[in-house]
């Protein structure tokens, strides 16, 4: 009997392309810009059994979240994982110029804690460009990233470690 | 020749193996009664005696006897550690890693073949322990069913709190394990009667905020615990043991808050928290329970998405409002002059509520390629024009509110006869209680019991309710929730020759809730009833009616004024309006009054005044 993986952004990915990308398809590569949140069918339901991941999700490693995990991820393809399951708050945080979703891609980034700040304030410049349009997917987010950090003398070496 | 050699190895390797120094009986058998090996196992003591673990998956245990007996699976656990390396990740040592190293600090196991766990060094290594947070999500007022809240934990590895980013925490969580096949009401009463096993999740912490803070817009609360590093580590490695593991899941006790109260007693050994809980374990009050142990370090609350819009949207004046409401059903308004002439400041604060109220809207829906491109003009606005930032006031604790279970002992007067009246509710909350942490006009009450004594000790059962539900969520400009209510039970009404009758009754209603005030919630609902009246010539009789009020934030307490009115299909209408107001004492201590007078076609109008100590305990 299938299971539900429930309340995971992960699971809600569309079945899109990219099926070379680490992780396999349906990891949420090709999540696109606000991509719906769908929990179970009864709010009343859901929190009266508290019900979650029906197939008992046990971390990154135990491969239950939609993403091939047998082979060791790269840093890339955490990098990618996590952005593409905070798509939308980053977009909101990068719109303003602050945010912790917007903390947490620095840092999945590998930007050092003194340049944060400095990565807030150009990818927030550079807001049209890396959303390029309201259907931009993860990876086009994710590379756009590291175009503009390329062409910033101070980020541009955490775009090449990438 | 080599076959030869091959059986002296052997023979060498069992010899070495039953040269083990095996620990005697009475050690084995007062390490299995030990409190710390008792908790590894999950082991309770039955009424009936004996042991009895609440882990229900015989892959859990090493001895077939394994979960009725401690010291059976405590030697074959021993044995099973003892066993090839070549196990790997199947080995004892890989499977039970916190068996591993209790037995081996206990007994003092130097000899143990070492066994190479890669799968399990792996995992550990990606969440790479070192503080735990404990998270409880709020309750929501327009799901009643969220009042009794949840708890998980968080592991946050060791630089989350330089980087100051949660969403790459893990969250753990105790669940029920949910087939699709089920339809929503059987998954509900499998899920109350235990119908479901219970299983220990671990996922990222950012799809549980996403799961509570947007779709179910349940604020929450994380308190970071004072857990070492080492403690910490230790919980996370008993978490390993029950890797897919089946527990006995039941919504009132064996639930999310004892299972993670356990956890917190392997990772401190010496804790004694679960003691606290002989009955039912409700969230809050597991959150008391530990903060009573003292381990709550710092306390963070983040807000749910509803909060947040609402807080943007607070300083908007009503024009603002309906000019926010226009501009997220068309971005094109942007370029409009009427908001083009806006100030700069007064534009930014509009355009994100029309943001956050666009997403809220986005949520529970499959993509909605108009909206997103409605979203996006509108992040592109905030991009050039970004409002300050959104700072929300913390409100009172959750914890500080009044205990769960009611105690009640009034005097009152019923048309001048006096009475004495007994009371007590299970749980939890309603209308005109002690409010601190909780929030107003949301009423979740279960198992409600009253009972009379008038003058010449005449004895009466006053009530016996066993649900009642009020969710009176207001309508704002931007947001417009309906507000309804539902109740069960026994309770006494108008009957003939001036007796008061026990009925039974199902009633329940819908309507509308505004906040005239900051303080001042009105509302009003319609009605419809099904009792069962002795007096009456049908068995059911229904009856349709409303039922309207005012409740009040005052100095002293809620006051609740309350009219409603039953009209029967038999002609009976029984009519009431109410006052009640709570007078709020101490945290668990409250003097309520009320007064109240009753119109029936059966009887006279009779009045009812009293007054009624309420105290919260436990």
């Amino acid at each position: 009997m299938k299971r539900l993986l429930i309340g995971s952004l992960l699971a809600a990915a569309s079945l899109n392309a990219f099926a070379t990308a680490p992780g396999g398809p349906g990891c949420g590569w090709g999540n696109m810009l606000f991509e719906g949140q769908s929990g179970l069918p009864s709010h009343l339901v859901a929190s009266i059994t508290n019900g979650t991941s029906g197939n008992a999700t046990f971390g990154m490693t135990s491969g239950t979240n939609g993403c091939d995990t047998s082979g060791k991820l790269a840093y890339h393809g955490k990098s990618m994982l996590v952005l593409s399951s905070i798509m939308n708050e980053l977009s909101e945080d990068m719109a303003r110029g602050e945010g912790e979703a917007l903390t947490t891609y620095a840092v999945v980034m590998g930007v050092a804690a003194e340049d944060r700040a400095r990565f807030a304030a150009v990818t927030s410049e550079h807001f049209n460009e890396i959303f390029s349009s309201a259907d931009v997917t993860a990876e086009q987010v994710y590379t756009a990233t590291l175009a503009v950090m390329k062409r910033d003398e101070v980020l541009a070496k955490y775009a090449d470690q990438a | 020749m080599f076959r030869a050699l091959f059986s002296l190895l052997l023979a060498l390797g069992s010899l070495i193996a039953q040269a083990n120094p095996h620990p005697d009986p009475a050690t084995l058998r007062s390490l299995a009664e030990h409190p710390y090996w008792i908790a590894l196992g999950h082991y309770e003591k039955p009424l009936i005696g004996g042991w009895r673990s609440y882990v229900d998956d015989p892959g859990f245990f090493l001895s077939e006897r394994g979960e009725h007996s401690p010291l059976a699976e405590l030697e074959a656990t021993l044995e099973a550690l003892h066993a090839d390396p070549g196990l790997a990740d199947q080995h004892a040592q890989c499977r039970y890693p916190s068996r591993t190293r209790w037995l081996r600090e206990q007994l003092a196991l130097t000899e143990l073949p070492a066994v190479t766990c890669a799968e399990y060094a792996a995992w550990y290594a990606d969440i790479d322990p070192h503080s735990t947070v404990l998270v409880f999500p709020d309750a929501y007022l327009n799901s009643p069913s969220s009042m009794f809240g949840h708890t998980l934990l968080r592991i946050d590895s060791p630089d989350m709190q330089d980087n100051g980013t949660a969403l790459l925490s893990y969250a753990l969580n105790f669940g029920a394990m949910v087939e699709q096949m089920d339809n929503s009401m059987l998954y509900a009463w499998k899920g109350l009667a235990g119908g479901y096993p219970g299983q220990f999740s671990l996922l990222p912490y950012r799809d549980k905020i996403s799961e509570y803070s947007s779709l179910e817009n349940r604020d929450l609360w994380e308190y970071r615990l004072d857990l070492t590093p080492e403690e910490t580590g230790r919980l996370v490695e008993h978490v390993w043991e029950l890797r897919q593991i089946r527990f006995d899941y039941f919504f009132f006790d064996e639930n999310c808050s004892y299972r993670l109260l356990e956890l917190l007693e392997i990772a401190r050994p010496g804790l004694r928290l679960i003691d606290q809980f002989p009955l039912t374990a409700i969230p809050a009050d597991t959150v008391r329970a530990v903060k009573d142990a003292g381990m709550i370090s710092s306390v963070n609350y983040r807000p749910s998405r509803e909060k947040e819009l609402l807080a943007r949207a607070q300083p908007l004046s009503s024009r603002e409002l309906v000019l926010a409401r226009e501009l997220a059903a068309d971005t094109a308004l942007l370029e409009d002059p009427a908001f083009q002439q806006l100030p700069a400041e007064r534009q930014a604060l509009i355009q994100e509520t029309s943001y956050r109220l666009l997403r809220y809207q986005a949520v529970n829906r499959e993509r909605d390629s108009d909206n997103a491109a409605r979203s996006y003009q509108l992040l592109q606005a905030i991009n050039r024009n970004p409002p300050p930032r959104l700072e929300i006031p913390t409100p009172p604790l959750p914890e500080d509110g009044h205990e769960s279970r009611t105690w009640q002992l009034a005097l009152g007067s019923l048309d001048g006869r006096d009475f004495a009246e007994y009371g007590l509710r299970m749980a939890y909350h309603d209308l005109n209680d002690n409010l601190d942490g909780f929030p107003l006009g949301a009423q979740i009450e279960l198992g409600k019991l009253r009972v009379r004594q008038y003058e010449g000790n005449h004895w009466q059962l006053q009530e016996l309710g066993l649900i009642s539900i009020r969710s009176l969520t207001p309508r704002h400009a931007l947001l417009k929730p309906w507000s309804w209510q539902v109740e069960t039970g026994l309770e006494r009404v108008a009957g003939k020759d001036g007796r008061q009758r026990l009925v039974g009754h199902l009633n329940g209603g819908g309507g509308f809730s505004w906040m005239l005030n900051d303080e001042l919630l009105a509302y009003s609902l319609a009605t419809l009833r099904v009792e069962h009246h002795p007096d009456f010539a049908a068995a059911l009789s229904p009856a349709a009616g409303f039922d309207a009020g005012l409740l009040w934030r005052n100095g002293a307490g809620n006051l609740l004024l309350e009219a409603s009115a039953d009209y029967f299909h038999n002609g009976e209408i029984r009519r009431h309006i109410g006052l009640t107001q709570q007078l709020e004492l101490d945290r668990n201590l409250g003097l309520r009054l009320s007064a109240r007078r009753q119109f029936s076609q059966l009887d006279t109008p009779r009045n009812e005044v009293m007054l009624q100590l309420r105290w919260y305990h436990y």
